[in-house]
C-alpha cells in the first residue's frame, strides 16, 4: 500500500480523496494554486503545497509542477481526481517514469480506452451494442460529410478526448454540420489539447445510464450496477440518481452483466464508468468509457456502502479487490444534487462571490460533499461546482421527499445557485414520474421549470 | 534606511572625490555593515571613517519579526486541532518545514513580490523586498549570491529546478541582497520567499 498520496485536484474532490487517504491511513499531500490557498482541501490537509498561479495550465493541468510536487514532498503516488490530468495518458506514463504511481488505470490501459471512438469499437467486439457512428476520426469536412450521411441526421459531433460537453455539438444538416465542426475542433483543441473529432448518431430522446465497474490487476472484476443520469443541461449532468427509473430490474442487472464481462475481456483496471444512451425502446447503445472517479460516485457509494475512492487506491496499489459480485447489493434509491455557483434564471450563468453563511443539511441519508465554510470566497478561475448534496431513501419516493427537506434545510449565502432548478425539478412531473430524457432541460428551458415551480 | 554623508561638508573638496567616496562605500563599506546589522540583530549601526559618516536603520516595525507566510513545502494538522468547528483561519497556523531554519534570524515585513503576490509598486522605496519561487521544485541557488550583494531588479540570483528544468529566481527590486531564507537543496513550493532583498528600491519603469 501506499505510503504517502499527492492529492492533484481542488474543491470537493480534493476533500474526498483526502478522506479517503485517513481512512486508508495514508498520509496526503494536497497541491493547490494561489487561487485556492485559502480553500478547506488546502486547511484540513496533512500538508499541503503551491504549485503555480491560478491559471489551471499553470498548475492544476500542469505535469512537471504536480509531479515536481510529489517528489519534493516524498509521495509515491498521486490520485488526479476528475477533470484536469486524470485521463491523461501521457501524464500517468510521466508520472510512472518517475517511480511513481499513478491512482487510476495504468498508461497503458488508459491509452488503450484513450480514444473514444476506437474503445467504441473495442468494447462493440466485446458483445456491447454501441450507437452508430464515424468510420473511426474525421479525417476532413468532406469525410464528415459524407460520414453523417451514411448515419443519417441529426448526429453529434464529439470530440475523440476529454468530456464535460466542451468540443460537442449535435446539428440537424450538412450545413450545421459544417460550421459546427470549426467550433467543435477550437473547442477541443484549447479543452484538451486534441483536435480529433468523430461523429455519433444522435437520439432525440435519450436517457443517460452509466454502469459502474471495479478491476483489479488480476482480472477479478465487479460491476456495482448503474446511475442515470438524464438530468443535464448542455450535456453537463445535474441530477444523478440509481436505480434508473427507466429500466426493469432485468433490463439493468443484463446491462450491468454485459458491461463487467465487456471490459474485462477487453483487459480494463481499476474502477471506471461506461456510460449508455438508453433510447425509447429501452435498448442501450454503448458511448464511452470514464477511466477515472465520476463525480456523481457517491451515488453508487450509498447503495452499495462501498468506498470507491478507497477501491481505487487498493487497485492502483496492486491489492486484490477483496470482494466478488455477490458481496455488492444496492439498498434503496440515491439522488445526487449538484450544486453549482450559476443562476438558472440566466442561462446558468456563472456566480462568484463570498459565501457569507452556510450550513449543510443532516438527518437520515443525508451527505454533503463539499468545500464551502463561511468566509470562503469562490474563486472564478474553475468550475462552478460548490458541492454534491446526495440523499438516500428506502425507496425513489422517500428519497425525494427527503431531497426536498435536505434541499429546503441547505443555506448557502453570499452567491447564487442553482439549487432553484433541483427544486423545480423535483416538483416536476416528467421527473417524478422518472422520464426526464437528455435534451428535456434544454428543449423546455429552465426559466419554464423555474415559472412552473413558481405557481404550484 | 543607509545615511550617507560628509560630517562636514566643507571636509568634502569636490564632486569628484564624493562621488569616490561614494562608490566605495557603497560597494565594499555597505554591504559588509548590511551582513553585520542582520546578524546582531541590533537596530542601528553607525561607521564613521575618513570624515563620512554611514548610519544603517531597520525601518522601525522590522525590528520585531513579523510572521513571514510559511515556505508552507510541509505543515502540520491545523485541522485537527480544528475538527467540529469548522474551517481555521490560515496564515497564523501554518508551520513550516523549512521554517527551522529561517526561524529567529531575520528581518521582517518584508513586503514579497513575484508572481501573482502584488507587484513592484508595492514595495515602499527603501523597505525590504522579497524574490520569491518561480516554481515547485529544488532551491539552487548561485555561489555568488551572497548577502551583501548589489543586486538590480530582473538580476538571476539562483535557479528553482522542476523536473530537471531550472526556472530563474530574480530579484524583483533593485537592492542588496539580506538573508537567503531556504538552504540551497531545499524543496520549495510556488511562490514560496527565498531571498531577502535590503533597501529595495522599485524599479523605475514600475514605481
Amino acid at each position: 500500500m501506499f505510503r504517502k498520496i499527492l492529492i492533484a485536484n481542488r474543491g470537493e474532490i480534493a476533500l474526498r480523496i483526502l478522506r479517503a487517504c485517513r481512512t486508508l491511513g495514508i498520509e496526503a499531500v494536497v497541491v493547490y494554486s494561489e487561487a485556492d490557498r485559502e480553500s478547506l482541501p488546502v486547511q484540513l490537509a496533512d500538508e499541503a503545497i503551491c504549485i503555480g498561479p491560478a491559471d489551471a495550465r499553470r498548475s492544476y493541468l500542469s505535469a512537471p509542477a504536480v509531479i515536481s510536487a510529489a517528489l519534493v514532498t516524498d509521495c509515491d503516488a498521486i490520485h488526479p481526481g476528475y477533470g484536469f490530468l486524470s485521463e491523461d495518458e501521457g501524464f500517468a506514463d510521466v508520472v510512472a517514469a518517475h517511480g511513481l504511481t499513478f491512482i487510476g488505470p495504468p498508461a497503458e490501459v488508459l491509452e488503450r480506452f484513450g480514444s473514444k471512438e476506437a474503445t467504441r469499437r473495442l468494447l462493440g467486439s466485446h458483445g456491447l451494442p454501441t450507437i452508430p457512428g464515424s468510420d473511426g476520426m474525421l479525417r476532413d469536412d468532406l469525410h464528415a460529410l459524407g460520414e453523417a450521411d451514411r448515419i443519417g441526421y441529426p448526429v453529434l459531433i464529439k470530440p475523440s478526448a476529454g468530456g464535460g460537453g466542451k468540443g460537442m455539438r449535435m446539428v440537424r444538416t450538412p450545413r450545421e454540420l459544417e460550421s459546427a465542426l470549426r467550433v467543435c475542433r477550437s473547442e477541443a483543441k484549447a479543452a484538451f489539447g486534441d483536435d480529433s473529432l468523430y461523429l455519433e448518431k444522435w437520439l432525440d430522446e435519450n436517457r443517460h445510464v452509466e454502469v459502474q465497474v471495479a478491476i483489479d490487476r488480476y482480472g477479478h472484476g465487479v460491476h456495482m450496477f448503474e446511475r442515470d443520469c438524464s438530468v443535464q443541461r448542455r450535456h453537463q449532468k445535474i441530477i444523478e440518481e440509481a436505480p434508473t427509473p427507466a429500466l426493469s430490474q432485468q433490463a439493468r442487472e443484463d446491462l450491468a452483466e454485459r458491461a463487467i464481462r465487456a471490459v474485462v475481456a477487453a483487459g480494463y483496471e481499476n474502477i471506471g464508468t461506461l456510460e449508455f444512451l438508453v433510447d425509447r425502446d429501452d435498448k442501450p447503445y454503448f458511448i464511452e468509457i470514464n477511466c477515472r472517479v465520476q463525480v456523481e460516485h457517491p451515488v453508487t457509494e450509498m447503495l452499495t456502502g462501498i468506498d470507491l475512492i478507497a477501491t481505487q487506491i487498493r487497485i492502483a496499489a496492486g491489492e486484490p479487490l477483496g470482494f466478488s459480485q455477490s458481496d455488492v447489493t444496492l439498498r434503496g434509491h440515491a439522488i445526487e444534487f449538484r450544486i453549482n455557483a450559476e443562476d438558472p434564471a440566466y442561462e446558468f450563468r456563472p456566480a462568484t462571490g463570498v459565501v457569507e453563511r452556510y450550513h449543510a443539511p443532516g438527518g437520515p441519508g443525508v451527505r454533503m460533499d463539499s468545500h464551502l465554510y463561511e468566509g470562503y470566497e469562490v474563486p472564478p478561475f474553475y468550475d462552478s461546482l460548490l458541492g454534491k448534496l446526495i440523499v438516500w431513501g428506502p425507496d425513489r419516493q422517500a428519497a425525494i421527499a427527503r431531497s426536498h427537506v435536505a434541499l429546503e434545510e441547505l443555506l448557502i449565502e453570499g452567491l447564487t445557485t442553482n439549487v432553484t432548478i433541483h427544486q423545480a425539478l423535483l416538483g416536476n412531473e416528467a421527473f417524478l414520474e422518472g422520464h426526464m430524457t437528455t435534451n428535456v432541460l434544454d428543449r423546455v428551458g429552465a426559466a419554464a421549470f423555474l415559472a412552473a415551480a413558481a405557481r404550484s | 534606511m543607509p545615511e550617507l554623508r560628509p560630517i562636514d561638508d566643507s571636509a568634502a573638496d569636490g564632486h569628484a572625490a564624493d562621488h569616490a567616496a561614494i562608490d566605495r562605500l557603497a560597494s565594499e563599506l555597505l554591504p559588509a555593515l548590511i551582513a553585520k546589522l542582520g546578524a546582531t540583530g541590533l537596530g542601528e549601526l553607525e561607521v564613521r571613517q575618513d570624515g563620512w559618516r554611514v548610519r544603517l536603520r531597520r525601518p522601525a516595525d522590522s525590528v520585531v519579526r513579523g510572521e513571514r507566510r510559511s515556505p508552507g513545502a510541509a505543515r502540520s494538522q491545523p485541522g485537527h486541532s480544528g475538527h467540529g468547528h469548522g474551517p481555521l483561519p490560515t496564515e497564523g497556523t501554518r508551520q513550516a518545514r523549512a521554517a527551522a531554519s529561517t526561524n529567529g534570524s531575520g528581518p521582517g515585513g518584508h513586503v514579497a513580490v513575484g508572481p501573482g503576490r502584488g507587484t513592484s509598486a508595492d514595495v515602499p522605496s527603501d523597505g525590504p523586498a522579497m524574490a520569491v519561487s518561480p516554481a515547485v521544485g529544488m532551491f539552487r541557488p548561485d555561489p555568488d549570491s551572497t548577502a551583501g550583494r548589489r543586486v538590480r531588479a530582473g538580476d538571476r540570483l539562483g535557479v528553482v529546478d522542476m523536473l530537471g528544468v531550472p526556472h530563474e529566481v530574480v530579484s524583483p527590486v533593485d537592492g542588496i541582497l539580506g538573508e537567503q531564507l531556504v538552504d540551497g537543496g531545499e524543496a520549495v513550493e510556488y511562490g514560496q520567499e527565498l531571498v531577502v532583498i535590503e533597501f529595495a528600491e522599485a524599479p523605475a519603469t514600475e514605481a
